[in-house]
């Protein structure tokens, strides 16, 4: 019997998966209920053991479970064909990835090793990270930005709760995989015109 | 999509009013989570301290030095052995075995010592590949250093290595907790230390106990920086802080040595280039703050060390006492804290010892015979590390990866790596490090 975070973390794991096959070629241009039964469809199939062990296990055993933004950026992606409240966002989305890409050029160097000071540790229940957290989430709420807020308050949540193995709210806020996406994302945005970005 | 949830999602005056109820709660919950975390504990010193006048009277009185073999399987390659003392008095040793460092058929093995026996059970494995990766629902590829931890309320915990990409620089650890000191093992369950996809987490020095029952569990880090961490672990398993020994990218496997309720010693292998030294580090404030790492006198080949504090407060180490090879084998002693250090036994010396095929054979058989006059084929022995230690004609001798402790009777144990081949063990009582400490007033000083 898997434990509550196996489950949590094969489901994140198979979830990404399942959105990534949403940006074959073709895929973009099929109708709804397409759309759904494919990563619907990825999804059970990532999680069906082949040789003792679904195919998401092997990943998991690579990649660690994925941070809850990297989850809220996915289902946002997933979700988009029958909602797209997520495209009013889409300032917002920049603002948010260029939050994930300053956080994770201060924060991976350290954390391995730069310098004395470990900004993970923070991650452990330190109050004023903790403050800071609730402050940014609020400022984004007040400016808006529903992506941020949302990313935030459900990591935090999702460290109370226990929703991964991980006692560290930084590994709910932040994975190497999203912080290279948003890395590639405004880097990319930045040699095209600020215009044509929005 | 039900209405009502569409309703939120999609309708932004209600979307802005429902994040920022997620917002307040979230942010709530947490604050109460944070408000719940332990408060910073002292270290826990063992019992011993207060044994001592039975330590005196025991049958363990008598200055006595015993070794023998732990392992007993040949031909494979052996390595990281460590110890602990059971709730009855009886030591248990885990190591890792396979074919060769890193295949895929490591195990952890394990052989309880009965000190009434004077003997070793026969060894078994207890983890693997396979099954760890099934217990973890990952794939793992292989299994590394492990060591052992018995908590206040008696579950035995063993830390070990695991692999899944990559080389060592790649590790997490992984846990397994036992409620029968080690006859059956629970489910494994992976430490999350590592912002970056979990990598590069290792063990190799002691666990210890803080005040409030939580364990200390010196890690280090070694993917692009090397540098030693302790973290901090609740009854549950769960890491609940996690400190900065140093940093850089040489010093590596952190031994713990608290010296009072409020001060420790951390002793470091260097890793890389000049000076060859240990490295260490102190606290006077139970670990909230550590000192900046420096080097001690004492020479380091980039090899482990592990040690003691005695209940007297004189700190026992015991490393490769040299700046390169795995060779010689020393248990050296400070009666300073560690400012100074005197050599008061040399377990083993093989330098300069001739490294053709045919005399290292005769030699490791003679060596392991002396090691263990109870092993009925010492060639065989030999044969086991001409496997692991010659290449081409040439041949070496290793003694490395020490693993310390003192039992609650007094009594040392050490465990060491022979040759890659067997795991063994060296046991002597306090009364005979007082003696090598009196008679060693002429012994090199650090």
């Amino acid at each position: 019997m898997p434990n509550f975070t196996d489950v949590t973390g094969l489901a994140g794991i198979a979830s990404a998966t399942a959105a990534v096959v949403l940006l074959l070629p073709g895929v973009a241009g099929w109708g709804k209920p397409r759309l759904a039964i494919l990563p619907a469809a990825v999804f059970v199939l990532t999680l069906i053991p082949f040789g003792g062990m679904p195919a998401a296990a092997y990943i998991r055993g690579m990649t660690g479970d994925l941070s809850i933004t990297t989850l809220v950026l996915l289902w946002s992606a997933l979700l988009r064909p029958w909602c797209d409240c997520f495209e009013a966002q889409a300032r917002h989305r920049y603002a948010l990835l260029v939050l994930i890409v300053c956080a994770a050029l201060v924060f991976y160097p350290m954390a391995l090793g730069a310098g004395a000071f470990d900004p993970y540790r923070l991650g452990y229940g330190n109050p004023q990270f903790v403050a800071v957290l609730f402050l940014l989430a609020l400022l984004a709420w007040y400016l808006k930005s529903a992506l941020i807020a949302l990313c935030i308050a459900l990591a935090m949540l999702g460290w109370t709760a226990g929703w991964y193995e991980s006692g560290n709210l930084w590994d709910y806020l932040l994975d190497p995989f999203v912080a290279a996406y948003a890395l590639a994302a405004v880097m990319s945005c930045g040699l095209k015109a600020w215009k044509n970005c929005n | 999509m039900p209405l009502m949830l569409e309703s939120i999602i999609c309708k932004p005056g209600m979307r802005h009013a429902a994040i920022f109820c997620l917002v307040l709660g979230a942010s709530g919950a947490a604050f109460y989570k944070v408000s719940h975390r332990p408060p910073p504990a002292l270290f826990h010193l063992p019992m011993i301290e207060q044994k001592i006048g039975v330590v005196q009277k025991s049958v363990n009185a008598a200055p006595a030095i015993r070794t023998r073999f732990v392992s007993t399987q040949q031909n494979i390659a052996v390595h990281a052995a460590s110890l602990v003392e059971l709730g009855d008095g009886r030591i248990r040793a885990f190591w890792f075995a396979g074919s060769r460092e890193g295949a895929e058929d490591v195990e952890i093995r394990t052989a309880v010592f009965d000190p009434s026996q004077d003997a070793w059970s026969a060894e078994h494995g207890i983890a693997n590949r396979a099954g760890t990766q099934r217990s973890l629902l990952r794939y793992v590829k292989k299994l590394g250093n492990p060591v052992a931890q018995r908590a206040p309320d008696g579950t035995l915990w063993l830390f070990y290595v695991t692999v899944s990409l990559g080389g060592w620089a790649g590790s997490s650890i992984t846990a397994i907790t036992s409620t029968d000191d080690g006859a059956s093992w629970g489910s494994a369950r992976r430490l999350i230390t590592s912002p970056f996809i979990n990598i590069s987490t290792l063990v190799k020095g002691t666990p210890f106990l803080y005040s409030d029952g939580t364990m200390g569990l010196p890690v280090y880090h070694e993917f692009i920086g090397k540098f030693g961490e302790l973290l901090r672990i609740n009854s549950s398993g769960e890491i609940i802080d996690k400190q900065r020994l140093s940093s850089g990218k040489t010093t590596l496997q952190p031994v713990v040595l608290a010296r009072n309720p409020q001060q420790a010693l951390v002793l470091m292998r260097r890793s890389g280039s000049s000076p060859k030294r240990v490295i260490a580090t102190v606290t006077d404030d139970a670990g909230q703050h550590w000192s900046t790492p420096t080097a001690t006198t004492l020479a380091n080949p980039d090899a482990a060390i592990s040690g003691v504090v005695l209940p007297d407060g004189k700190i026992l180490v015991v490393l490769n006492d040299i700046e390169d090879g795995r060779d010689a084998l020393s248990l050296v002693v400070s009666a300073d804290g560690g400012t100074s250090w005197r050599t008061v036994y040399q377990l083993e010396d093989r330098r300069g010892q001739p490294k053709d095929q045919a005399r290292y054979m005769q030699i490791t058989g003679e060596l392991a015979k002396a090691s263990d006059a109870g092993i009925p084929d010492p060639a065989a022995y030999a044969k086991s590390a001409q496997r692991n230690k010659c290449e081409a004609q040439t041949c070496g001798y290793e003694f490395s990866y020490p693993y310390m402790i003192q039992a609650n009777n007094g009594d040392i144990h050490l465990v060491y790596t022979w040759n890659r081949s067997f795991i063994k063990h060296v046991e002597f009582t306090r009364a005979w490090l007082d003696q090598r400490i009196r008679e060693g007033g002429n012994a090199k000083l650090h």
